[in-house]
């Protein structure tokens, strides 16, 4: 695949789009303040791979793990990967949407985001 | 670089319909360097405008689709090729009224602007004419408050603080200073009279 003039661009306009893979993407390296480095060697992939990535939609509801796995194979991503970062995403949007404060619901976002670790991790086939 | 073909854009607006994950790509790369060199074409705009308003219109496109309404008999090229094309005159829209805003201000600006050298004849006037004033000819208190209204100085707190007026109500403080200040206005009036008579 060429990659175009426009795919930077492109990608980074996707970061404030609500469908886009982008912007899951934008906020996992937030969230786990990661660089762009560091999440194109989580995914094995390269920067441009991350730019084309960026511009699919998001996979969501039932059709997720097809969806994830349709991306997945049409840039030649690890699907396991793909679905650690989307899962963990939605864990802290889950999380976010909740509200709470205090020390309380810091343990629950604590131990949420662990149990998503270690599932994702121990477990990489099973969305 | 060609638009696809209908029956493949066609395809592509179903399977957006359907949302496939990776249609927006498929998207993308069939529509935004036609739709972009057209706009460049029709419109003589700056390949910067032409490309900011292609992804503009696409984005618009890939958020909600099904504003896209196939069986009015548009294509989904000339579709998108018009929205982009009414982003493009929108922005031309925005940049034409800012330039106008800026130089409307840049005018008021240049009229009301005193010319340097004028400012600065004032400014020594000015600074000669509270040099003159300054105590004894003024009692100190008076002579504060003149330099802080050719400062420019307008607030009544600011001004009660130099006049050291008691704490009171508001409108009690206004008044006095109001008072004070018009005293010493004509306080400097009386004596810029008396200058004049002396030199003559």
């Amino acid at each position: 695949m060429t990659n175009p003039d426009w795919l930077a661009d492109a990608a980074r306009r996707s970061e404030t789009q609500p469908w886009a893979l982008g912007r899951v993407l934008a906020n996992y390296r937030r969230v786990e303040q990661c660089t762009e480095e560091a999440l194109q060697a989580e995914l094995g992939c390269s920067r441009e791979t991350l730019q084309w990535l960026a511009l699919c939609r998001c996979p969501e509801g039932k059709a997720f793990a097809d969806d994830a796995s349709r991306i997945a194979k049409r840039f030649a991503v690890d699907l396991s990967a793909l679905i650690r970062v989307l899962r963990h995403v939605q864990v802290m949007n889950a999380l976010g949407s909740r509200g709470g404060s205090g020390d309380a619901s810091r343990r629950d976002a604590s131990s949420l985001q662990m149990a998503a670790r270690d599932r994702t991790q121990d477990d990489p086939d099973d969305p | 670089m060609r638009y696809p073909s209908r029956t493949v854009a066609s395809l592509l607006h179903e399977r957006m319909l359907q949302r496939d994950p990776v249609a927006t790509v498929d998207v993308l790369q069939s529509f935004m360097d036609p739709i972009r060199k057209a706009l460049e074409r029709r419109l003589s705009c700056s390949a910067d405008d032409a490309h900011d308003s292609t992804i503009d219109a696409l984005m618009s496109y890939l958020a909600a689709p099904e504003h896209f309404d196939a069986s009015r008999g548009t294509s989904l090229g000339a579709y998108l090729t018009q929205a982009a094309l009414k982003k493009a005159v929108d922005r031309w829209r925005k940049e034409t009224a800012r330039g106008q805003r800026e130089l409307k201000f840049a005018n008021v600006v240049e009229l009301q602007a005193r010319a340097p050298n004028d400012l600065m004849e004032r400014y020594v006037e000015a600074s000669q004419a509270v040099t003159r004033l300054a105590p004894p000819r003024m009692p100190e208190r008076d002579w504060a408050l003149l330099r802080d209204v050719l400062q420019g100085e307008s607030s009544t707190q600011e001004m009660a603080v130099v006049l050291r007026l008691p704490l009171g109500p508001e409108h009690e403080r206004r008044r006095e200073v109001k008072r004070h200040r018009d005293r010493v206005m004509k306080r400097v009036a009386r004596l810029g009279r008396e200058d004049r008579d002396d030199e003559s």
